[in-house]
């Protein structure tokens, strides 16, 4: 990141946000004191799936997604960790099906994990967890056919879906399965609302391991992005009211590119300068006052400070030009 | 100074492609790396634990550092660091290596991938379990596909007359079989699975799509505003229509012609679908991101700093 | 005796198989439907066509490509009208996909195309290396992205590509890419794109070029409040964009035609005008695919809205037979 190119403040707030973050979850993992989440329907029904799969004797369906290994999968086998543990005690078969190799491994290591952790090793299938293909439609058909051929009693589809979500959902529902799911991906959400029994929506997908655990750090975590919310809220009412008053009064002093600013100086410079200065502005005395525009007020600055053609000068030792045998690359 | 049209020279991470040199650094960087891992496999899982979280928290501490750290500005190619830019010259000039050695890493994950669809498949095959024709069919395609594919790589890249195989006459039966296998099937078959959504999405509002509380009733309404206003032929009558209703009012610059400023240009079908998805449609989207993105905030924090106590560090 | 189903209750219960059929019926007839339905442009499509249309010459358009044939329907009609404009303009572009090992072949095949058809017009082809470079595919977005915001020639700096004379060079030497030291040389960059690429660009280079946007229909909605707070300067967006396009090549923007109107007017930025593209192209074959599409999309969505109205006449009757028994 350059501060020049996208200030200061970007930083500064982020970094508040980190700090309500990791204090709250010290706080939480100090405090004894439990604190309240709201009931998220799509988590509660969880047990209910399994249940029914259970009574059923039919697989629950677990899709992580076709995002690679990040934050989101991360989380979606958190809850899919969960959800095993469950159907570990009822026996009840599962399918965890990966489009990503690097978190094919991971969701192997977790699988078998919670059936160690049970106690039922012996009731842990290798082939549970499969990787089908890393290829979107590809993927898409093998799930489909999966879902179709072990007739799902349950489908947890959670983490980042894009094209293939609505084709999960309907093959599920055509064999009648529950279906909780959620992405991150909000262009997908309203297909999963359409399509499925409860969908977790927005940051919800990202509550669900505080919820299901209780564990104190992630609890924390929870209160900390409610936090860094509320900041959120905060800024963009007073971004509102300063941008408001701002663009109604009159400014004497217009921000402009330094071509249009300097253009004796502009048309001097080389091409090659040009391109470097390209960026620069500076601010010019108007012959009449007008209204602020868009790019003139304080909030707008904060984001895209000024960057003056002196503050683009820079002068730096050269490298000793190379002999051309060693240079290799360039003939 | 080097001129801007040359490229960076090489450095030790950059050889000569197709050099000796390349095959040599290949096959030690292969070698080094397997005995990493092999090594690995000999620590306990407390151990495996922590080398796991110091990768992800050095890799973590890369980006941290990339993003708060001032990167040089108007770098040119040849120059050298000031005093104080050190360290900012530094990790510029190591990102692309790691984002090329992540990609090399994710490279060989997925040969893990496809042994766990070759036990899958083959295991099905062995015990004779149901369906197991299919198994055959994609373990077939799979190879067949990988083997024309890697033939007609090396015909392209290595291969006498290598040029001449950007024209289709003069392809062998090879590029033939490749393109019969990628464009003509594996592309197609792509197509069709993303068009199904088409009749996945009719059948679910058909099935699904219903007015049962007042919330529905308002997502509805919003939906039905959009869709219409994607249909250009009738956009076009609803418009029309509003603007003879103006001439007809007489209202002040009401033209038809130049669809001057006149009131009732706020009920064109366009400007109404405008109006909900700038003040409906994108606020709820811009909140519903800003949760997405400090849910993701604070995952990757926890991930990063082994605070994550849930079902993958537990 | 079972009471007779009445006709609602029975469409309740229609099996959706039919349902596909009426809709395969719906989009496939119009295609050979000759017909020219209006339109009016968006204002994302409008801007888009103007930035365009203003690149300075000089400058190197960056084309981010991201799609595979299973969005053709959106995306190649998106590429085709970007690659038109600047082939018209005679802008240099280079051509690279961020996301999918698949979409190089995709975009190369639209290249090809597009010089087929130039030179049956007798226009001059657009060549690789002198007037585009393809670089093909980088993997993984997060990382080739940021790459590109940091340092696009370090990134760049190892790909080499066939000159005019057939030798091997690096790309930085080709006239496309010899002028361009950071990616706020650019004249635009344009992510065309079926997934969530266009978040990731935002993320990392919004701000430090212009960067403009043409995605599926679905995608379009996550790219308006990037587009309302500025960091997308353009967008188009799913068939609609693409017909939006069309119709902006051939009429620009707030540009009186010869019949004396305006076709493409844009209120909101009265001062903005942007050139039809009809005297360097004819007519006849830049304006073909949104337009012979837009017939089957009318149907679709006919199709979908009825199929909403039916599905709640019958929930309603059946619940209205519920209570009355």
């Amino acid at each position: 990141m350059q501060w020049l190119d996208t200030g200061w403040f970007g930083i500064v707030i982020t970094l508040v946000m980190v700090t309500f973050i990791l204090s709250n979850i010290y706080r939480a993992d100090k405090g004894k004191k439990e604190l309240f989440i709201r009931r998220i329907p799509g988590l509660n029904a969880i047990d209910d799936a399994i249940g029914r799969a259970t009574e059923m004797g039919r697989p629950v369906i677990m899709v992580p997604g076709i995002g690679s290994l990040n934050a989101v999968s991360v989380q979606a086998l958190n809850v899919f960790a969960h959800v095993t543990k469950t159907a570990a005690q009822f026996s009840t078969p599962i399918k965890l099906c990966v489009a990503d190799a690097a978190v094919y491994t991971v969701a192997q290591e977790v699988i078998r994990d919670v059936y160690q952790k049970q106690g039922m090793i012996e009731r842990y299938d290798v082939d549970s967890v499969r990787f089908v293909s890393d290829r979107q439609f590809a993927f898409a058909a093998g799930v489909s056919g999966t879902i179709l051929r072990e007739k799902a009693a349950a489908t947890f589809l959670l983490g980042e879906f894009f094209a293939e979500s609505l084709i999960f959902a309907e093959t599920a529902n055509s064999v009648g399965a529950i279906q909780v799911a959620g992405s991150t991906q909000t262009s997908q959400t309203p297909f999963f609302i359409a399509a499925c029994d409860y969908v977790l929506i927005g940051d919800e997908f990202y509550a669900a391991s505080a919820y299901l655990s209780r564990v104190p750090v992630l609890v924390g975590s929870l209160v900390g992005q409610d936090w860094c919310k509320l900041l959120i809220a905060t800024g963009i009412l007073l971004g509102f009211a300063t941008n408001s008053l701002e663009r109604s009064q009159e400014t004497s002093v217009g921000r402009v590119p330094l071509a249009v600013a300097a253009p004796e100086k502009w048309t001097a410079m080389t091409e090659e300068t040009k391109s470097v200065f390209e960026a620069a502005e500076d601010e010019i005395p108007l012959d009449k006052p007008r209204l602020r525009k868009r790019n003139e007020t304080s909030v707008f600055r904060l984001f895209n400070p000024l960057v003056r053609e002196a503050d683009l000068r820079v002068e730096r030792p050269q490298k000793p030009p190379a002999p051309p045998a060693a240079t290799g690359g360039a003939q | 100074m080097i001129p801007l049209a040359q490229a960076p020279p090489i450095t030790f991470w950059g050889v000569q492609p197709g050099s000796g040199e390349m095959w040599v650094k290949i096959v030690v960087a292969l070698v080094v790396c397997l005995l990493i891992m092999f090594g690995l496999t000999f620590l306990p899982n407390a151990g495996r634990k922590a080398v796991v979280w110091g990768f992800t928290f050095a890799g973590g501490l890369f980006y941290v550092l990339l993003w708060i750290v001032p990167t040089p500005i108007n770098r040119g190619p040849s120059d050298l660091p000031r005093p104080g830019e050190e360290f900012g010259f530094w990790l510029q000039d190591a990102l692309p290596h790691i984002v090329n050695s992540a990609n090399i890493l994710t490279a060989f994950l997925l040969g893990l991938g496809i042994y766990s669809l070759l036990r899958v498949h083959l295991g099905r095959i062995a015990k004779r379990q149901p369906d197991r024709e299919f198994s055959a069919i994609l373990l077939v395609c799979m190879v067949v596909m990988a083997g024309f594919g890697y033939a007609d790589w090396i015909m392209r890249r290595f291969g006498e007359g290598r040029e001449k195989l950007e024209l289709m006459q003069n392809w062998t039966p090879v590029q033939y079989a490749f393109d019969l296998m990628f464009d003509g099937l594996l592309q197609q078959m792509d197509a069709a699975m993303f068009s199904m959504i088409a009749f996945f999405i009719l059948s679910a509002a058909y099935r699904a799509f219903r007015i049962r509380s007042v919330e529905s009733t308002v997502l509805m309404a919003s939906a039905l505003i959009l869709m219409l206003s994607l249909l250009g032929a009738l956009v076009a009558l609803w418009n029309g229509g509003v603007d003879a209703m103006a001439v007809a009012l007489n209202l002040p610059n009401a033209s038809v012609d130049l669809k001057e400023a006149h009131f009732l240009n706020n009920f064109k079908l366009n400007e109404v679908a405008n109006w909900v998805r700038s003040f409906l449609q994108v606020p709820a989207l811009r909140a519903l991101e800003f949760g997405v993105g400090l849910g993701a905030l604070a995952m990757g924090l926890r991930l990063w700093l082994g605070l994550e106590k849930g079902g993958i560090s537990a | 005796m079972t009471p007779q189903k009445s006709i609602w209750e029975k469409l309740q219960e229609i099996d959706r198989r039919i349902l596909y059929l009426i809709l395969a019926i719906a989009v496939t007839v119009p295609l050979w439907i000759p017909a020219k339905l209006p339109v009016i442009p968006d204002s994302t499509s409008m801007d888009l066509y103007g930035q365009l249309m203003s690149v300075p010459e000089d400058k190197t358009v960056f084309v981010q490509s991201d799609w595979t044939v299973s969005t053709r329907g959106e995306s190649q009609g998106h590429l085709e009208a970007l690659l038109r404009i600047l082939m018209a303009r005679r802008i240099k572009f280079v051509i690279y996909a961020a996301a999918d090992p698949q979409a190089p072949q995709v975009f190369r095949n639209v290249i090809l195309g597009l010089n087929q058809e130039r030179e049956a017009r007798g226009l001059p082809p657009y060549r690789q290396w002198e007037d585009y470079i393809d670089l093909g595919a980088f993997l993984n977005a997060e990382g080739t992205l940021n790459s590109i915001g940091q340092d696009v020639r370090k990134l760049f700096g190892p790909r080499r590509s066939a000159d005019t004379e057939g030798r091997e060079r690096p790309v930085l030497e080709s006239p496309v890419l010899s002028r361009v030291q950071k990616i706020g040389d650019a004249g635009l960059y344009v992510v065309v794109t079926a997934s969530a690429t266009i978040d990731v660009a935002v993320q990392r280079i919004s701000g430090k070029t212009k960067l403009a946007a043409m995605t599926t229909g679905v995608v379009f909605p996550s790219v308006l409040p990037f587009y309302q707070s500025g960091q997308v300067v353009g967008a188009a967006g799913g068939l609609k964009g693409v017909y939006d396009m069309e119709f902006l090549m051939a009429n620009g923007v707030n540009v009186v035609s010869p019949t004396g109107k305006v076709e493409a007017q844009f209120p909101a930025k009265a001062e903005l005008t942007a050139p039809p593209l009809t005297e360097i192209e004819p007519k006849t074959v830049t304006f073909a695919r949104g337009q012979r599409y837009f017939l089957s999309f009318h149907a679709a969505i006919v199709l979908l809205i009825i199929a909403v109205v039916v599905g709640n006449i019958g929930m309603y009757k059946m619940r209205k037979n519920r209570r009355g028994a």
